[in-house]
């Protein structure tokens, strides 16, 4: 009997749960879509959306009787989502259904009001989004004037009122609660805000209803709302900022400090930067300096003289006018110091950079120089120095430029520099003079005494203006130079003789210079495109330089001048060229043709002093050239490049070549010029192949050179005995027939493990031939130069970075009038480095190089082996702190080795420098260290 | 323009009248052009493997010179869709230089559901036939206009690229295309933002014009052919090593 009852029941249980799992898998979901006055909705695009994460399963259009059908999807729970341009959007969530076909109710849209719609039509660009009952407009899209407040935003606000009072009201309902970034903001008072906040500051405005004060206390939801506004700050608005601060102390009285600090925000860069030290640091570095520069360490490249070169294309350089960067040569012992700030303001349409900068340095060295100078007939002679200079140099810089885009079509880029700077330098130096057998002829002393002071300005305007027409262009610039020294050079030598009836020759004189040199240039430019792939331009260049220069020479403490070797100068240079290119422009072909008429005139007027009647013997010169221009630049398939080039360039000689005037701050070695110079004129062929894989990464390039160079200047050069003043070589710019010039270099970086293993290569040959008058015999002289390097980085883990290779140059120097004095001479260098990171946040870094310079004529063999090594720390909560100890020349062996030739004369010197130093050094970083190697430094 | 609401609700309704008809009359068949704009600071910024200071320091010396803007189109009829670089330069003043056009052709068939790209990817060219797979696409509720027509947003979130991005499809132009790879969704795409501003394609031209060749693509090409796997294969090749390197992934490949 109970089973009876029990049998259906559970009989039933079963059904129902079989009902249940009965819904099928796939279903059809069908409906209609209908507006407020029961209309069918047609075209409206009906999304059917994943309810877990909104995204999109299906989509169709609704028909023209308003009718939507999903056929064959999976049974689950989605969002229904309706959208129509003149509706509201509609959402609604599908649960599963259990029949195989869902027929869901009519879905009524409602129209978009007449006030909202007239939001979205009116506003051209992105301002308004609905998101439900809220309507958000992106503030960045109105233009208010700058200084402006909220309430001038928001009468720019399509659908937003706002009345004489500033009362705010939107969709005929007033505005009565204002937040900032979703917080109350002084008050209830909306007009606190919007008189008070800068529109600057605002990202976005949102309107949207919230209940009302009353329902939000009691929790019953009266349904009274309140229009409610909420303004969204910027991200960017809020200002950044970064700095560090080191200070370091070591042994042998080592010391250094660097700080730098940088405030931002999205539109101005104000930073400020400071150094000290006396581990040969003379400047910043350049990481430094670009962060010191920010956004203007990168300009455009605004060169205003117009040419052969295409201008307005897109190149950045590094900005160095004048850069406090250390370019410290590796001699002697310095100590330094530098400041500067830097501001830069970008709004997109302006750009405007100030910033100034002091530095000085004091330079201490020693040196030992050798040289051997090559005559006719293989006759030489020697020369011993040694050298004992002070330096001091100081310069106050003021750099800025302005950068105005009036519209797409109107630039102008104005830039002015200011600097002063002094400079003065205290040198003693002992020259002997002996032949190649080392028997001695005399010994000069020099003790020179230099000051100078100096002003400089730098200044250009650029206009540039783009017609209607596609590539059709215009640009003019104007540009002003001026430069002004003074200067004090008392000089004083003795020279002594070996052979002992020679009286000592003793020289003491005070030279009073002063030099200004003013230049004035304008360019101009047009562009006009002759189809999309033809391009003609007309260029036309102008300056006037003018160089006005007054030497004064006494003998020691007298004031009678010294009139052979005084001079007053007045010097013009005139400059003209007009030219015009054809430019061929498609599909990575890109090349040129070019020619110019250019002419230099230069005048030139002397006397004894200024004031004094003008000497007859005036320099009046003028050169007509034509000058041509070809430059092919063609890209291949598979990132192949290559450059072809021929130019023709025109050099007038410098006006101090052109001086018959003495410089007597070296006796032995005395520069006289040749008013007789022309200009040189010099063909240069270019050459350069460059591929990169960007697959491999690995790259390859060629580039070579040639030139020839009609009537090139060279410097002759005449050295005899004089009984009374002991070894004299006197030289003379003279124009030679021709001399030529080939350079080749190679580089390449391929790697062998990717991403671990790399290896670089580069490689280098320069020839150059110039005839050269020596003694009045000309001679050829050819000089080689080669070189060869490469590199091996090993990345063997994240945390351990490995390198090691090596450089080598050899040089060759070839007098064919006296062979026995050809030289050879050669250097290279092993070098080798690790970067470990052998615990977490602790760094152990060493290199070292072995160098080693020969010129076996001399017999000179120098090895420097220069061993340094690190160990930092990085410390603190957030990595903010960083120590360090260093150990720098670790052998103690440093010293500075130069190989130089020029012309006739070949020499080494050795200065000394800084050596083994240790030190600790404790850096601050606001922004926290990095706690890993970086593994490259392309930023 | 407060005083003056019911003129314009009167031209508003004429407008929108003749918007709507016109529209729904119109052949969905024409050209967009979108303006592209890179922002190369901004990409940097999006790689997460490279050291927050290279990033930050990037975006401080380059943030604000460093866009780099061309023109594309898409050419698209009822059911194909052609995208392809523009011949023409965005940057006035830029005229006079010519890179080489690499092989770059993005071709949708709809109806059949097929695609036919051409790409050229680290120096080689790919030809790619395969059915469409579009991104998996999030619907989103903001509205917005985009070259006079009112669009919906939508997000997607690349993990490979580590790309996030929104789009903008227009509701009355349905059809599944967009620019690049952003294609999948009821309407067109008519402005694509990925990672807050690192690249921006936004319809700034739409030309409802019968096409005449615009959706042809070049007879006979030479490439390799693979699928859309393989290629995206290659992509993922390529960012990691990049990876590795800690150099950004975007050198030599189109962001």
């Amino acid at each position: 009997m109970k089973l009876k009852i029990l049998l259906p029941l559970i009989l039933l249980s079963f059904l129902s749960c079989f009902a249940q799992a009965q819904n099928p898998t796939r279903v059809s979901i069908k409906g209609t879509l209908q507006d407020t006055l029961h209309q069918a909705i047609p075209f409206a695009t009906v999304m059917l959306l994943n309810n877990s994460d909104s995204s999109l399963v299906n989509f169709l259009s609704s028909t023209d009787k308003g009718e939507f059908a999903f056929n064959n999807v999976k049974n689950s729970t989605y969002l229904l989502k309706v959208q129509h341009m003149s509706y509201l959007p509609v959402q609604m969530l599908l649960q599963p259904s259990s029949a195989a076909i869902n027929n869901i109710p009519v879905v009524t849209m409602k129209p978009i009001s007449q006030m909202l719609m007239e939001v979205v039509i009116r506003a051209a660009k992105a301002p308004l989004r609905i998101k439900g009952d809220t309507v958000e407009y992106d503030a960045s899209t109105f233009k208010v004037p700058p200084g402006s407040t909220v309430e001038d935003l928001l009468r720019r606000l399509p659908g937003i009122d706002v009345d004489a009072d500033g009362n705010i009201s939107t969709q005929g309902k007033d505005v009565t609660r204002m937040y900032v970034d979703g917080k109350t903001f002084f008050g209830d008072d909306p007009k606190s805000v919007t008189k008070n906040v800068g529109a600057e500051a605002i990202s976005k405005v949102q309107v949207y209803n919230e209940k009302s004060e009353q329902s939000k206390l009691t929790g019953v939801d009266d349904g009274s709302q309140e229009k409610t506004m909420n303004l969204e700050l910027k991200a960017e608005f809020k200002k950044g900022s970064f700095g560090k601060v080191t200070i370091a102390g070591g042994t042998e009285n080592r010391w250094a400090g660097r700080a730098n600090y940088n405030r931002f925000n999205d539109k101005s860069q104000l930073s400020f930067i400071g150094y000290g030290n006396n581990i040969n640091q003379t400047g910043v570095n350049w990481e430094d300096y670009g962060e010191f520069k920010g956004n203007n360490a990168f300009n455009n490249f605004d060169n205003g003289d117009f040419g052969f070169n295409r201008n307005g294309g897109r190149m950045f350089y590094f900005s160095s006018d004048d850069s406090p960067v250390s370019n410290y040569d590796g001699k002697g012992l310095t100590e330094n110091y530098g400041a500067g700030t830097n501001f830069n303001f970008d709004n997109k349409k302006t750009k405007f950079n100030a910033s100034y900068f002091y530095n000085q340095t004091q330079l201490d060295f020693q040196q030992k120089k050798y040289q051997k100078t090559s005559l006719v007939n293989e006759s030489a002679f020697d020369q011993y120095d040694t050298l004992i200079n002070s330096d001091f140099r100081s310069s106050h810089s003021v750099a800025t430029r302005f950068e105005q885009e009036f519209d797409s079509s109107n630039k102008l880029i104005v830039k002015a520099n200011f600097r002063f700077a002094t400079n003065q330098n205290h040198e003693i130096t002992s020259q002997q003079f002996s032949d190649t057998l080392l028997k001695p002829y005399n010994i000069r002393t020099l003790n020179n005494f230099t000051d100078l002071a100096s002003y400089k300005i730098t200044s250009a305007a650029i206009y540039r203006h783009l017609f209607k027409k596609k590539g059709r262009a215009f640009a003019y610039s104007v540009g002003y130079n001026s430069n002004f020294n003074d200067g004090t050079e008392n000089y004083n030598s003795i020279n002594k003789f070996f052979d002992a009836t020679t009286p000592t020759e003793q020289i003491r004189q005070m030279i009073n210079t002063n030099k200004n040199v003013n230049e004035l240039k304008s360019s101009a430019l047009y562009t006009e495109p002759l189809s999309k792939r033809v391009f003609l331009e007309f260029f036309y260049n102008y300056s006037q330089l003018t160089n006005k220069s007054n030497r004064q020479a006494y003998p020691f403490e007298t004031e009678v001048r010294i009139d052979s070797l005084s001079a007053y100068y007045d010097q013009v240079t005139m400059y003209n060229r007009v030219g015009s290119v054809l430019r061929y422009s498609y599909n990575g072909l890109n090349a040129s043709v070019g020619i110019a008429e250019q002419q230099l005139k230069l005048t030139g007027l002397y006397s004894l002093d200024k004031g004094l009647p003008w000497d007859n013997q005036k320099v009046t010169k003028t050169f007509p050239n034509f000058t041509p221009n070809v430059n092919v630049n063609y890209e291949f398939k598979n990132n192949m490049r290559l450059d072809l080039g021929y130019s023709n360039d025109i050099s007038a000689p410098d006006f101090n070549d052109l001086q018959p005037i003495k410089n007597t701050s070296n006796p032995s070695y005395q520069i006289i010029g040749n008013p007789d110079l022309i200009p040189e004129n010099a063909h240069n062929v270019e050459f350069g192949v460059h591929y990169w894989n960007p697959s491999s990464f690995s790259s390859i390039g060629v580039n070579l050179n040639y030139g020839i160079t009609m009537n090139p200047i060279v410097y002759s050069q005449s050295s005899h005995f004089d009984s009374n003043k002991g070894m004299i070589t006197t030289s003379t710019p003279e124009n030679m027939d021709q001399g030529t010039n080939m350079g080749s270099w190679l580089w390449s970086s391929i790697p062998i493990i990717k991403t671990k293993l790399t290896i670089d290569f580069n490689g280098g040959a320069d020839m150059s031939n110039r005839p050269t008058r020596i003694n009045d015999t000309l001679n050829d002289i050819k000089s080689q130069n080669y070189n060869l390097g490469s590199n091996l980085n090993y990345t063997a883990t994240s945390k351990l970075i490995l390198s090691v290779g090596g450089s080598g140059g050899f040089s060759k120097i070839r007098y064919n009038k006296s062979e026995k004095n050809n030289q050879d001479y050669f250097n290279y260098v092993i070098r080798s480095s690790v970067k470990w990171q052998f615990i977490d946040r602790m760094f152990f870094e060493s290199n070292f190089n072995y160098s080693v310079f020969k010129n076996e004529s001399f017999g000179f063999n120098q090895s420097i082996p220069l061993w340094n090594a690190s160990v930092r720390r990085i410390m603190g909560k957030k990595n903010k702190f960083e120590t360090r100890l260093a150990v720098f020349d670790i052998f103690d062996k440093n010293v500075n080795i130069n190989q130089y030739a020029l012309l006739n004369i070949v020499g080494t010197t050795k200065t000394n420098t800084l050596a083994r130093y240790f030190m600790l050094s404790v850096t601050y970083n606001m922004k926290g260290f990095e706690n890993k190697i970086q593994k490259n430094r392309f930023m | 323009m407060k005083r003056n609401i019911p003129i314009y609700i009167i031209a508003l309704f004429i407008f929108l009248s003749f918007q709507s008809t016109g529209l729904k009359a119109q052949k969905l068949e024409g050209t967009i052009r979108y303006l592209r704009t890179q922002n190369w600071a901004k990409m940097m910024a999006s790689v997460d493997y490279i050291s927050k200071q290279q990033r930050d320091r990037s975006m401080y010396m380059w943030g604000t010179r460093s866009e780099w803007k061309t023109y594309t189109h898409l050419h698209f009829n009822a059911t194909e869709s052609k995208y392809e670089n523009s011949e023409e330069e965005a940057e006035p003043g830029n005229e006079g230089w010519s890179d080489r056009k690499e092989i770059f052709f993005m071709k949708c068939n709809f109806k059949d559901n097929t695609l036919y790209d051409g790409l050229t990817l680290l120096g080689k060219t790919y030809l790619i036939h395969d059915s469409i797979v579009p991104p998996k696409w999030k619907i989103m509720n903001d509205m917005k206009e985009v070259a006079g027509h009112i669009c919906m947003n939508a997000s997607m979130n690349d993990t490979l690229r580590k790309q996030n991005t929104t789009v903008w499809f227009a509701l009355d132009m349905p059809l599944s295309s967009g620019p690049d790879r952003f294609i999948g969704l009821p309407g067109i795409i008519l402005e694509v933002d990925v990672n807050n501003g690192a690249l921006i394609m936004t319809a700034d031209k739409i030309d409802m014009l019968p096409l005449t060749t615009e959706l042809d693509v070049p007879a006979k090409l030479k490439g390799k052919k693979v699928t859309m796997s393989e290629y995206t294969k290659l992509i993922e090749k390529q960012i990691k090593e990049r990876k590795a390197a800690e150099e950004p992934w975007f050198w030599g490949m189109s962001y």
